[in-house]
């Protein structure tokens, strides 16, 4: 397993919330600095060896620059195993000044490092990771519109990213494991000062004073609640049609401006005119590959299309039923399919090439077919290896087959079958 | 020959053992005297001890 390199070990100042140590200790580990500062926190309470440490730390660990690309976290299963891991030695470190009678009295030190790791969970739940911002300087050269353009897609980014249901789950227990930590605190605090009793009566009252003000004022937060619903609603379609208006300007006016360029070239013009029209379909289908996913069969043949219309300048039309994932036979069938648009653009006498792929329980099928001369297969001199290696070969090799339909005058098709075991 | 990085959290993990066992061994020898309040710690010490040897090899 290959590792990188830890940055150097250097107080980070531009996200201190005193001197930096923290910040720069999770930035060099890798590891969120709310760990950190909340392990010097219940440090702190250990005969102040916390105090100590960090001002130690701060007089002799030297100022750094955050680095320019931002230090990825570890994953979560690592980030929990960290975790865990500082919590039980910050743990051990109490216990340990415990038994030596060093530490301040059970009724603040316990209640204070719960609530220091209540507070800090609720903490990074209310404020949120958000968007990697980075200020450069020297954007002179860059358009206020183009900036504008990246803040509404960063916006947009965040706002689909906290509405998955497994963001929800995150914040919902994050959230709840803080809110107990913090009661549990307070129980804590109450219990080991012996004003548990007299707290209950408080309680009691307040329980009480609760529900008759939630009577009272029950509709007028309800419609809060509903006013600050729309308002997000309306907050989100606006940045989704920032995003739309962002991928426009990327795609549809970046093209016009290419296609009044080429006007004296009919061909370059159509050749743009489709690659923005397979461009639109796919983004409007939301096919476009995103990094991390699979690679799958519809977006592949698309950029087979793609490539032959652009070496070729032929059309290349894809109709897509039903889509899979590229396993070694998807990548055959479609380096096979890719051949054979290649030869309906050479051989097809200039006609559109139609492709069309369909995604079987078990089975996909690709039929290229063009308008063409069409030839007799029968008729192929033995040195043409292009129908012969490059599709039909290929197709058995990979346990699938390849038939090739074709007459003088009556065009070409060629029909792809491969056995499929990618998901749908 | 490439030679192989140690495995951190094997590492650790495998000192832990070994200084646990030191320590019940000298309390079998009656060298110390060891209780929960004393064997409570060192045993949270030696499991975060391994948790953050394990995390932090868990690089992405």
């Amino acid at each position: 397993m290959a590792t990188r390199p830890a940055p150097v070990l250097r107080r980070d100042t531009q996200h201190r919330m005193l001197g930096g140590v923290c910040s720069g200790l999770g930035r060099h580990l890798g590891v969120d600095p709310l760990i950190v500062r909340v392990a010097f926190v219940a440090a702190a309470t250990a005969g102040g060896v916390g105090i100590v440490v960090y001002l130690l730390a701060w007089a002799f660990v030297p100022a750094g620059d955050a680095p320019a690309r931002p230090v990825r976290l570890r994953t979560s299963r690592g980030m929990i195993e960290i975790t865990l891991g500082v919590a039980l030695l910050a743990l051990s470190v109490l216990l340990t000044f415990r038994a030596l009678g060093l530490l301040f009295s059970d009724a603040v030190v316990w209640p204070l490092v719960l609530v220091a790791a209540g507070g800090a969970l609720l903490w990074r739940q209310s404020m949120g990771r958000g968007p990697v911002v980075t200020r450069r300087t020297g954007e002179t050269g860059r358009s206020w519109y183009a900036s504008e353009l990246e803040r509404a897609r960063a916006a947009a980014a965040s706002a689909r990213r906290a509405t998955t249901p497994n963001e929800r789950a995150v914040i919902v227990s994050r959230t709840s494991l803080g809110v107990a930590l913090v009661i549990a605190a307070g129980l804590v605090f109450l219990s080991a000062t012996g004003a548990l009793s007299a707290a209950r009566d408080v309680v009691l009252s307040a329980l009480v004073v609760a529900v008759v003000l939630a009577v009272i004022f029950a509709p007028l937060v309800l419609r809060l609640v509903r006013s600050l619903t729309e308002e997000r609603a309306e907050r989100i379609r606006s940045q989704e049609r920032a995003e739309m208006a962002a991928h426009l300007h990327d795609s549809v006016l970046q093209t016009l401006a290419l296609v009044q360029q080429r006007a004296e070239d009919p061909r370059a013009v159509a050749t743009l005119a489709r690659r923005q029209e397979r461009e639109l379909r796919a983004w409007l289908s939301r096919r476009e590959p995103t990094a991390g996913e699979p690679p799958r069969l519809a977006a592949a043949l698309e950029q087979a299309a793609s490539e032959v219309e652009r070496d070729h300048g032929v059309a290349v039309e894809v109709v897509a039923v039903g889509d899979a994932n590229l396993d070694a036979r998807g990548e055959a069938l479609v380096a096979a399919a890719r051949e054979a648009m290649v030869n309906a653009a050479k051989f097809g006498g200039g006609s559109t090439v139609d492709v069309y792929a369909e995604a079987l329980d078990g089975e996909i099928q690709v039929y290229v077919r063009d308008r063409g001369p069409g030839f007799a297969p029968g008729e192929v001199p033995g040195d043409r290896r292009g129908v012969r290696e490059s599709i039909v070969g290929r197709m058995a090799r990979h346990g699938g087959r390849a038939e090739i339909h074709s007459a003088p005058g009556a065009g070409t098709e060629v029909e792809l079958t491969m056995p499929s075991q990618g998901g749908p | 020959m490439a030679r192989r990085r140690p495995d951190l959290p094997s590492l650790v993990a495998g000192a832990a053992v070994v200084l646990l066992g030191v320590v019940l061994l000298l309390d079998r020898l009656d060298v110390l005297d060891v209780r929960f309040a004393a064997l409570g710690p060192l045993a949270c010490a030696a499991l975060g001890a391994i948790l953050l040897a394990s995390g932090l090899a868990r690089r992405d």
